[in-house]
């Protein structure tokens, strides 16, 4: 599972890199829950809905010469706050776009923020900014809501580079899916280096990682 | 170190977000956020906290005194967007200093022209953060902010938040959203204020206007009376600032808003000073509606320059929160001019306000009844009409229920008055009674010598004393009129009696004044003494009230004493003797205890608990021990005895149950199938439980039976719901000579009051007396004694009726299983079933349902009730109620029995813990049980 251990080019130096990922999507879905279960290993029953944003920060030591910081942007899902929260989505290089199993709705939802998402972030290439879909809650999952290859049929139409079935309040898949979208950030990185918002000293070296694309998940 | 200083970062960091939020929050609700917001200040704080963080001296060198400032020239010149805010800034500091030494009134108006964007104004706070805020205002504040961090090197040590790789640029990104959003809300100054009514735009323009300004409506109209104030004196002296604070308070502020505003509202402050115009403004803020009334002289600033003068109309300038007043007297003077009069709760009088003509007054009175919504309103109302807005109310009512202030003579005078009250529908006060008269122009000549109006008139003065809320009008006419009133001649007004809520008596009149003094008291009302009496009998209210509280208050404790002192252990262990016991049972005592055993009292441990409770590591040791599974002083070799039988008890009683669970298993599986069979619908578990309870009952059923009917005898004299009925049959002597005076009055049935069929019994008794056949007398009585009690216990009789019904259904059902039962009895219950009989068994089904129930409920988040250790617990509570079937499990054991099992982990001496710890609950349950019987 470990990601680009790559060709170790020359450089012996720690490499660092700092993301800023989106985590979006409907109202009450999980958004803070998963952030907090992912950088703070806790999970809460009590529901406060998110004020305009918050942040967190997630250090992923992701191999011996690489260092990840995520920088975890939590937009509230409220529709009252409505653009006033889109101005965080500059610059952001990858996004979790959630919803929650139990409730139908915020699954249509998803079309709806992931074109709210493209349509003001993109990368300096001019591609959208890989998106990771997560069906949260799956603790309390009903058999049978979704068809695994109906997800994946409708990733590919949507434009998510994959799907997981998470649940902060049991800890299930919230890491892999982090790993997953870091992959694919790492990826993008790889081929626009410069661009990137790359706190490490060392910007001689351009191909130390070899992210494999994954297509599937679960 | 370095921990440290990333704490303060974070915090740093942490505040920024919760001041970003805040004003998130404040754009989201309100709609917009205003520069004066206090929001905006404190996020202005907070970021200038964060650029503060490890500044370089070096950056911060040529202006020693102001960091920021030196900060944001040094970034200016390097970058264009913080050069412009420099620009800006200087400009404002310069306008503010000119604003300071220039006297003169013309400046600030060219300022405004000049600068449309920004509050004309800017409050000490504002200029204190002046640089950061007017970057936020200008929208930069983000862009600097990342320019800073980008350059991080040339102005910060590197440990600061901005050199700080992950801090700075979240700070900057965090920036973002309150830049943006100044941006989409904040764009004219039109969107300083939630829309202003048009009538208020009208009433701000009419301010400018008498002083022949032509300031366009939207702008605020602090700052010319504000400079013009300030002129006044040379020397900024406090006295004179809180004014400026003052007149600026009655204009529209992000805290206050403004209901209503008039010009040239004439107020006579003293009785020997001329009526002079003023601005009358209604302020609502959160909690509260303020009236205000400022003269013009102070307003408009053409005030001479002595301070004497200013303090004196200073004085004069009205401030009346609307909660105090209870009574808004409205009167009309010639050429429809209004005159208005607030009365307060203490009866005393506000200084008429007289409007100008025109329909002010119904405009005030609509502003204000709106600000008084939600918690209160005018009584009676205004009234809504079509195409005419609101106007005053027409009432001619006197006999309605609901109290009616305002009578109108018929003749639809033009010329009436009005008197409204103030009413807070939710906060009831328990004896209000109050009187509201009201003076009318026309009826003064029209009923003087009506028998109906001298009713009144008494009834009027009797209530005065009593009545909370007394006016007197001597303020709202001319002299003449006052002087009639101070006579109470010829001209009577009318009065109207108001009960308030439920209308009762009033207390006052009842504890002290006798009806003499009424009079006497009407006649003083100008010399304040029914306000006098009116304390004197609050007075002694409170004395009352606090004697009948301390009274219920001993005889509560008496209760406590005589009926709960069971409940107490008297003998008191003290806390601190021989030693301090609040450290505990700690681990030290604990081992000294059992190197010790001989001389270590157990009194001493217990008190050690008490008070300070185990250790937590020596609970598992100690808990046994207090527990009685071991005794204090038993030895090693005793303690392992105790635990070996135990053990042995144990697995002896599981052995049992678990053989008698089976066939309670396979039972209820048959059933269970018998019942899908019979109802395709599927039956939940509950119905299961149900079933089993009917079961249950049927089996005592027989004996239900026979005892209701040995019991009916006994149960006569207690048939509480028929008292005649307990009379009778208590066929003594006794009881018939009490009956016999009674019969007297029962001189036809008809006329007996309690019921007919009393008087029979009666007559009855009187008649078996005469007879003297007191046997047949009895048996009637019995009979209808028995008729009785299925009489008054239909639940009893419905319940056989339901048993027997639920009996032959069962007996079927229960053939019905014996057949299908077949094999099963064949080998398992032909061995057991000598044991167990099927109550037994039923009990036991009902008994595992409910702790298979609450075991699973038991405190799941906790990380040692694991699926094995619940079926520990499961274990353990079935061994108990096993041996413990007589009780059976009651809910909520198993939370009792769980944080034993937490602490001693051990199923086996949990069990003999478990009998201990439920004993003791148990018998605190018995205890209060009989308890609140016996009360």
């Amino acid at each position: 599972m470990a990601g680009g251990e790559g060709a170790g080019s020359g450089a012996a130096e720690c490499r660092e890199h700092l993301f800023k990922v989106l985590v979006i999507g409907e109202l009450g879905v999980g958004k803070t829950s998963i952030i907090k279960r992912y950088v703070h290993q806790l999970f809460s029953q009590h529901y406060r809905a998110t004020i305009g944003v918050d942040f967190a920060l997630k250090v992923i030591n992701w191999d011996s010469k690489t260092l990840v910081r995520l920088q975890l942007w939590d937009i509230a899902g409220q529709e009252r706050f409505g653009n006033m929260t889109r101005v965080y989505y500059k610059e952001a290089v990858g996004a979790f776009v959630v919803f929650d199993v139990t409730r139908g709705s915020t699954f249509e939802a998803v079309s709806k923020w992931k074109h709210d998402l493209d349509s003001k972030v993109l990368l300096p290439n001019g591609s959208p900014i890989p998106a990771v879909l997560l069906a949260n809650k799956c603790d309390q999952k009903k058999d049978g809501s979704q068809n695994p290859s109906q997800m994946d049929q409708f990733c590919r139409e949507g434009g998510f580079v994959g799907w997981f079935e998470t649940s902060a309040k049991d800890n299930i898949n919230i890491d892999e899916a982090a790993r997953f979208l870091v992959e694919n950030i790492l990826a993008n990185y790889k081929s626009f280096p410069n661009e990137e918002n790359d706190v490490g000293k060392p910007k001689l070296d351009l191909d130390p990682l070899k992210a494999e694309s994954k297509s599937q998940c679960c | 170190m370095s921990c440290s200083a990333d704490a303060v970062k974070e915090k740093l960091l942490w505040n920024v977000k919760k001041e970003v939020k805040q004003i998130m929050e404040e754009a989201v609700t309100r709609k917009f956020v205003h520069e004066d917001s206090s929001h905006i200040i404190a996020l202005c704080g907070v970021v200038e906290a964060c650029l503060l963080h490890m500044l370089k001296r070096r950056a911060a060198g040529f202006l020693r005194t102001d960091k920021v400032a030196a900060l944001f020239t040094k970034v200016g010149k390097t970058y264009a967007v913080a050069g412009e805010v420099c620009k800006k800034v200087q400009e404002l500091q310069q306008q503010v200093e000119s604003r300071k030494n220039q006297p003169n009134g013309q400046e600030p108006l060219k300022r405004q022209g000049s600068t449309t964007s920004k509050t004309p104004v800017l409050t000490p706070q504002a200029i204190k953060h002046i640089w950061v805020r007017t970057a936020l205002i200008e929208k930069v504040l983000d862009k600097i902010v990342q320019y800073i961090v980008d350059n991080c090197s040339k102005y910060y040590e590197k440990e600061a938040l901005l050199a700080d790789p992950v801090c700075g640029p979240i700070l900057a990104s965090l920036l973002v959203g309150p830049c943006a959003l100044e941006y989409t809300k904040l764009k004219t100054a039109d969107h300083y204020w939630t829309d202003p009514s048009a009538d208020e735009l009208v009433q701000r323009h009419r301010i400018h206007g008498v002083h022949g300004r032509q300031d366009s409506p939207s702008k605020r109209p602090a700052l010319g009376i504000r400079k013009r104030h300030s002129s006044g004196s040379t020397s900024e002296d406090r006295f004179a600032a809180s004014a400026r604070e003052y007149v600026e308070s009655l204009h529209q502020n992000s805290r206050t808003h403004l209901l209503y505003g008039k010009n040239n509202v004439l107020v006579q402050p003293k009785d020997d000073l001329e009526a002079i115009p003023g601005y009358l403004s209604l302020h609502q803020s959160a909690d509260s509606l303020t009236l205000k009334w400022t003269p013009n002289q102070l307003m408009n600033g053409t005030l001479g320059d002595s301070e004497l003068e200013k303090s004196v109309y200073w004085d004069y300038a009205l401030i009346v929160p609307l909660s105090q007043i209870v009574c808004i007297h409205c009167h009309q003077q010639p050429e429809s001019r209004w005159t208005l009069v607030l009365v307060s709760q203490d009866g005393t009088q506000r200084p008429p306000l007289h409007f100008p003509q025109g329909g002010h007054l119904l405009a005030f009175l609509s502003c204000l009844e709106n600000g008084l919504l939600p918690c209160g309103q005018l009584e009676p109302p205004l009234w809504s009409q079509q195409g005419k807005g609101k106007v005053f109310p027409k009432l001619r009512k006197r006999n309605s229920n609901r109290s009616v202030d305002l009578e109108e003579m018929p003749a639809e005078d033009t010329s009436t008055d009005y008197v409204f009250r103030i009413i807070y529908p939710g906060h009831k006060h328990d004896n209000t009674v109050t009187i509201n008269y009201h003076h009318l122009a026309a009826s003064r000549s029209a009923s003087v010598d009506d028998d109906e109006e001298e009713e009144d008139k008494l009834h009027a003065m009797l209530s005065m004393i009593c009545s909370r809320n007394l006016t007197a009008p001597n303020r709202m006419k001319d002299t003449s009129e006052m002087i009639e009133m101070q006579g109470f001649g010829a001209n009577l007004l009318s009065w109207q009696l108001e009960h308030c809520s439920q209308g009762s008596s009033c207390l006052s009149c009842s504890t002290g004044s006798s009806p003499y003094d009424v009079p006497s008291c009407c006649n003083c009302i100008h010399d304040r003494t029914p306000l006098k009496m009116l304390c004197d009998s609050m007075k002694r209210q409170i004395v009352s009230r606090a004697f009948y509280g301390w009274l219920a208050y001993c005889r509560h404790l008496s209760t406590v004493r005589t009926h709960l002192s069971a409940l107490v252990n008297h003998t008191i262990v003290p806390p601190d003797k021989p030693s301090s016991a609040a450290g505990g049972l700690t681990k030290e005592v604990w081992s000294k205890y059992q190197k010790d055993k001989k001389n270590y009292k157990e009194l001493e441990l217990l008190r050690r608990v008490y008070y300070g409770g185990v250790q937590h590591e020596i609970r598992k040791e100690v808990w046994p021990f207090l527990l009685g599974h071991y005794k204090f002083g038993m030895a090693k070799k005793e303690m392992e005895q105790v635990d070996e039988d135990i053990a042995l008890r144990y697995q002896k009683v599981m052995a049992e149950w678990k053989a008698c669970e089976v066939i309670v298993k396979q039972r209820e599986k048959e059933s269970h199938s018998a019942t899908l069979a019979k109802f395709s619908s599927g039956s939940s578990i509950d119905s299961h439980v149900q079933r089993l309870i009917h079961r249950d009952s049927t089996i005592s059923n027989d004996v239900f039976i026979s005892v209701d009917e040995t019991d009916s005898a006994e149960r006569d004299p207690k048939g509480q719901d028929d008292p005649p009925f307990t009379v009778v049959s208590a066929d003594v002597p006794a009881a018939i000579a009490a009956v016999e005076p009674q019969s007297v009055e029962f001189d036809s049935p008809d006329s007996g009051l309690p019921s007919s069929r009393n008087y029979s019994v009666a007559s009855g008794i009187l008649s078996s007396i005469d007879d003297g056949q007191s046997v047949s007398f009895e048996d009637g009585a019995e009979e209808e004694a028995s008729a009785d009690s299925e009489r008054t216990d239909p639940d009893t009789s419905r319940l056989q009726k339901a048993k027997s019904i639920v009996l032959q259904s069962q007996d079927s059902v229960s053939e019905e299983q014996l057949y299908s039962q077949g094999d099963y009895l064949m080998d398992v219950a032909s061995v057991c079933a000598a044991s167990y009989t099927i109550e037994l068994l039923d009990t036991v089904a009902l008994n595992l349902h409910r702790i298979d129930k609450d075991v699973q409920r038991c405190d799941r988040n906790y990380w040692y009730f694991t699926a094995d250790n619940l079926e520990k617990l499961r274990n353990v509570m079935c061994s108990y109620v096993w041996e413990h079937l007589e009780v059976g499990y009651v809910q909520g054991m198993c939370d009792l029995l769980a944080p034993l099992m937490v602490i001693l982990d051990n199923e086996m001496a949990e069990h003999h813990n478990a009998e201990e710890i439920l004993r003791i609950a148990r018998d605190l349950v018995y205890k209060v049980q009989t308890l609140i019987e016996n009360k």
